[in-house]
């Protein structure tokens, strides 16, 4: 990928994450809402205190993404992130951007993997 | 709520301009420089900084400051009439700062600095945000 181009996705993708995770943090109850029953009745702890974790996930991969520190771990743990978040809350209608996102985070983590970690 | 998404959006946009000109400035790096070519020329100048700090430091210390305040009035951490307050004051005083920068690119350097404009049209554009959202 061009350099350009790197850094306009790793921003982008930046700045999702880190709106996403301050969305959660203002209402965390209407964004489990989300979650499929069966994925609720898993969790340990109460469903909001779960969402404030997932909202402090993003943030970290938001600030990690931005600040381009160690940008191929943050896109690894984006993209278990998304592949987690489209297990637990099904086929909806916004299925298909979080499919954009998944596969942004990957291309970002290939781009910008260490040079002895690459095939 | 969507103005204050655009100014994170913006803050976020600001920290990794001025997060790139601090690595390569600790690198001692030649920034690139799309468009203008007079990057080095100004960020080496005398203006580079105000006092001590590196102007790059203090524009990084804004975005920073104004993400975090835009994330607390949207989750509604308090105070937010105190907080309102502050960002716009803040953004006030580096729509300001920016529009003296770019008069001593234009009439002092004589050189034109793409990531120094860039920095000083997302702080403007933050000001017409914050202007247009307090008239409708």
């Amino acid at each position: 990928m061009k350099k350009t181009s790197f850094h306009f996705l790793r921003v982008g993708l930046a700045i999702t994450f880190l709106w996403i995770g301050v969305l959660i943090f203002k209402n965390p109850e209407a964004w489990g809402g989300y979650l499929q029953p069966w994925a609720a009745g898993l969790l340990p702890i109460p469903l909001a205190q779960a969402m404030i974790g997932t909202a402090i996930l993003d943030i970290a991969i938001g600030v990690f993404l931005l600040f381009d520190f160690l940008p191929w771990l943050a896109a690894l743990v984006g993209a278990i992130h998304i592949l987690i978040v489209l297990a637990v809350s099904g086929i909806t209608d916004i299925t298909v951007r979080d499919i954009g996102l998944l596969v942004a985070a990957l291309a970002l983590m290939i781009d910008s993997l260490p040079q002895d970690k690459r095939c | 709520m969507t103005s204050y998404a655009l100014l994170f959006t913006l803050s976020a946009i600001g920290i990794s301009e001025t997060v790139y000109l601090i690595r390569t400035r600790i690198a001692s790096e030649k920034p690139v420089c799309p468009i203008g070519g007079g990057c080095a020329l100004v960020l080496t100048s005398k203006y580079n900084k105000i006092f001590i700090v590196p102007n790059d430091i203090l524009g990084l210390l804004f975005y920073v400051a104004a993400s975090f305040i835009s994330a607390f009035l949207v989750i509604g951490v308090g105070p937010l009439v105190l907080w309102d307050f502050i960002l716009k004051l803040s953004v006030v005083f580096g729509t300001i700062l920016s529009l003296f920068f770019t008069y001593l690119q234009w009439r002092v350097i004589h050189a034109w600095c793409f990531w120094c404009l860039m920095s000083a049209f997302t702080i403007w554009f933050m000001g017409a945000i914050i202007l247009v959202s307090s008239l409708i």
